[in-house]
């Protein structure tokens, strides 16, 4: 991608490259790299070093604490943090209620969260979807009642990522049942130390816990809480939905983990060589390199139309979700095929002991991953929702 | 970061859309596909005068003195109208392969004819026996004795052969591959002219001690490795230009053709499967891109990269056309397969074009020998 950039860019560029080598600690970036998970404390640490420097939330106005960057710099500073292997700032925090937060709060709401949410000393959690509201979202039921100076909150979020650690959650709930669907939601902070708010987790098939269900039982909640205008939720929705969207091709984290499966089938031996000798693998992943290109280049040309002085939404962007978050998975699956049997085991730890010999690298990490990563198609709207969007957008149909 | 058309591009396709859209629609290009050349010389004469045939040949050869990527706008407004004429058989092909390996005097003899549209080229580098394998041509060149050299063998697909008036033709000298001109009226040269797929024109040689000049002002196995990148470069433009048409042909379709009392398109299995080519056409201007960044570049080093990112780029927009087309048809049903409608024709231009130089598996199988795109590394080994 260098040689596209211009000498500014190229600079920046590289002045990311060493700011992210330097400052987050290697072995934050280490575990990343290897696909090990990252406690709580990690996360905070690394977001609050990109705080101090102005990195953690560059697309936010400048007033509050964002940079007054181009749309190839912003690109630039995502893509080489997924290169270093940094941890990327908690998008609850960064990429969703703290743009909704300064776009449509009150002054009040600003000067209480917004430096908060970017150093994380508040950890937020999205309340969003319900068992019943997935991707028809605007069904949502979990009611708000206005009652003197505050709300009465009542019903069920689910799916909440990482709610176990959340201190607080930006919820959509329904304040007016007697309308349209879309016109009777409301976007509402609620402490999760309230009393009434209950955190179950769920257990997923990659056998980590990762998200939970969040009951609320009149949950009693201040209405200068809520932000904008009441009502006009599901407009701050779309949004944060359409934030959300750009950077959700990770493009920079498939290509680590891309040539990390190409080290180790190199590596890797079979009957007749190795792997990635292996005519049938090698065209495979021959193939999703070409794809990968095909994508970064597809996202380059977007960002370049942006540069060009466009900022309407690009229903492109759905392009770039629907195949991203397809290869990201195919790349998932390849770091399993590539451990072959010793790929389909749970383990805690590559070292075995007791006389045997270690397991092969990413035989900790790599199943987890295959099954945690089926969620990228599934969320921030499902490959069969861009196709949708894609096919009235696009295609007029 | 800029990948935008520039405002001359941004001229030269508009003006040649609207030029083709009045002068080369699907009735026209019918009375060209059933005539006895099955090219109209009226109209690359129209080339010519538009300056379309030279735009990246130096001035001093009568060309306009510009790039590669002028070259692709009009590539890809031929794919869109599926020009019969060859463009790329002469403009992209010979002109490259006359222009890197030819000395000042072939230059001079040949190029500035094929600027102002009296020359047609073609480059003549399959082989009966060689499959997609150009390296290592079974056709011999000898020196004669009056210091000049002769050819014989056999050659097969030569692209644009049926009309071409000089062949760039490979053969191997005392082991060495060769880039070698031979008129069309040479003695010792028998050429059967075929029809493609796609209407376009190709031609069969044959040569038995066919007089002929060396071409050997470079190195003749980077030439022909070069002028197969552009060749696919442009190939791939021209192909964004019929993809694009195809699907946007197709999407029409899906909105006015009803069945069961509704238009097609109102079925999700139809919008979605629209919604994956849309992908794919996204994908394929990508790479197209990506391949036209790749011949063009200047950086230091450039030449090392630009073959595996042409067959990289190729690799994907094959597979963009070979979706669209057959998704196309398929969408279209019975009326897809006519040869009245032009949805067809598209198709067939595409099945050839990922074809010519060669097909995806065997693109796909250099660019993993050649290393790949991704450079392997992990953390946890050293
Ligand atoms: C790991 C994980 C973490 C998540 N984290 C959060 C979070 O922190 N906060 C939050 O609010 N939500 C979160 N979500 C929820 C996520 O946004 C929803 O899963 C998503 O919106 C899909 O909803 P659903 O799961 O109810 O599936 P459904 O909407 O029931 O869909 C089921 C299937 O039907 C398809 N489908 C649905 N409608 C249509 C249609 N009209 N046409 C064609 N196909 C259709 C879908 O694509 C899908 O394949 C998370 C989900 C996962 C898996």
């Amino acid at each position: 991608m260098d040689t596209l950039l211009n000498a500014e860019e190229r600079e920046f560029a590289q002045q990311m490259r060493q700011f992210y080598r330097t400052e987050i600690p290697e072995e934050l970036r280490f575990k990343v790299a290897t696909g090990q998970e990252l406690s709580k404390d990690e996360m905070v640490t690394s977001q609050r070093i990109l705080n101090q420097h102005g990195y953690a939330v560059p697309n936010w106005p400048v007033e509050w604490g964002g940079q007054d960057w181009t749309p190839v710099q912003r690109h630039i500073w995502l893509e080489e943090m997924q290169l270093a292997c940094v941890p990327q700032p908690l998008p609850f925090n960064v990429s969703m209620v703290g743009p909704v937060i300064a776009t449509f709060g009150s002054q009040e709401l600003k000067e209480r969260f917004l430096p908060a949410t970017a150093n994380i000393d508040i950890w937020w959690s999205q309340g969003f979807s319900e068992p019943n509201a997935g991707s028809d979202l605007a069904s949502l039921k979990t009611s708000a009642v206005r009652d003197g100076d505050k709300y009465i909150v009542n019903g069920q979020k689910t799916w909440t990522t990482l709610g176990q650690y959340g201190d607080w959650m930006f919820n959509l709930v329904r304040t007016d049942p007697n309308v349209k669907k879309q016109a009777g939601i409301s976007f509402l902070l609620i402490d999760m130390k309230s009393p009434g708010v209950t955190v179950r987790p769920i257990q997923l098939i990659d056998g980590g816990h990762e998200v939970n269900e969040v009951f609320f039982d009149n949950v009693e909640v201040p209405v200068e809480n809520l932000v904008g205008e009441e009502n006009k939720g599901w407009t701050y929705a779309k949004f944060l939905l359409g934030n959300e969207r750009t950077g959700i091709a990770r493009i920079g984290g498939s290509k680590v983990n891309l040539a990390r499966a190409k080290a180790y089938a190199a590596v890797t031996k079979t009957a007749r060589g190795t792997l990635l000798d292996d005519p049938l693998f090698s065209a495979r992943l021959t193939k999703i390199e070409t794809e990968l290109t095909a994508l970064e280049m597809t996202q380059l040309r977007i960002l370049s139309t942006q540069a060009a002085g466009s900022d309407k939404p690009d229903p492109r962007s759905s392009v770039l979700k629907l195949k991203g978050s397809q290869l990201q998975e195919d790349i998932s699956e390849l770091l399993v095929d590539v451990l072959g049997p010793q790929g389909l085991d749970f383990v805690d730890d590559r070292v075995q002991g007791q006389g045997l010999s270690d397991l092969p690298h990413g035989a900790v990490d790599a199943l987890p991953a295959y099954f945690n990563t089926r969620k990228v198609t599934i969320y921030g709207g499902s490959s069969e929702v861009q196709r949708g969007i894609i096919s009235k957008a696009l295609l007029g149909l | 970061m800029d990948l935008e058309l520039n405002d001359i591009q941004q001229e030269l396709a508009s003006t040649l859309s609207k030029y083709l859209r009045s002068e080369y629609d699907a009735a026209k290009r019918e009375e060209i596909l059933r005539s006895e050349e099955g090219i109209s010389r009226e109209k690359w004469q129209a080339f010519a005068e538009m300056g379309l045939l030279g735009l990246a040949v130096p001035e001093s050869y009568g060309g306009a003195d510009m790039t590669f990527n002028e070259v692709a706008v009009v590539a890809e407004a031929f794919g869109r109208s599926l020009v019969l004429e060859p463009f790329l058989a002469t403009a992209v092909l010979g002109t490259n392969a006359v222009l890197l390996a030819g000395s000042e005097e072939q230059k001079q003899a040949i190029l500035p004819g094929v600027c102002e549209g009296q020359t047609f080229l073609a480059v003549a580098m399959l082989e009966p026996n060689l499959r997609y394998a150009v390296e290592a041509p079974e056709t011999t060149a000898t020196a004669a004795a009056d210091g000049g050299v002769t050819l014989s063998g056999e050659k097969n697909n030569v692209l644009g052969g049926d009309v071409a008036d000089h062949f760039v033709v490979t053969a191997v000298e005392n082991g060495d591959l060769g880039l070698y001109l031979v008129a069309a009226d040479a003695e010792g040269l028998t050429r059967v002219a075929q029809r493609q797929a796609d209407g376009l024109g190709n031609a069969n040689l044959r040569l038995e001690n066919t007089p002929a000049q060396r071409l050997d002002a470079a190195d003749a196995r980077e030439v022909l490795t070069e002028v197969i990148d552009l060749g696919n470069a442009a190939i791939m433009a021209e192909a964004v230009g019929a993809l694009e048409a195809s699907l946007t042909m197709t999407a029409d379709y899906l909105k006015t053709r009803e069945q069961f009392g509704a238009p097609i398109g109102v079925n999700q299995a139809l919008q979605h499967r629209a919604a994956d080519l849309y992908a794919e056409l996204e994908y394929a201007r990508s790479m197209a891109l990506y391949s036209r960044l790749a011949v063009t570049s200047e950086a230091v080093g450039a030449e090392k990269d630009r073959h595996r990112d042409v067959i990289a780029a190729k690799i994907v927009v094959d597979q963009a056309a070979r979706n669209i087309s057959q998704e196309s048809i398929q969408m279209h049903g019975g009326i897809g397969m006519t040869m009245e409608y032009p949805i067809g024709h598209y198709a067939k231009r595409l099945t050839v074009m990922t074809r010519t130089f060669d097909d995806a598996d065997s693109l796909t199988a250099e660019l993993a020998e050649l290393g790949g795109l991704v450079e392997p590394h992990a953390a946890d080994l050293s």
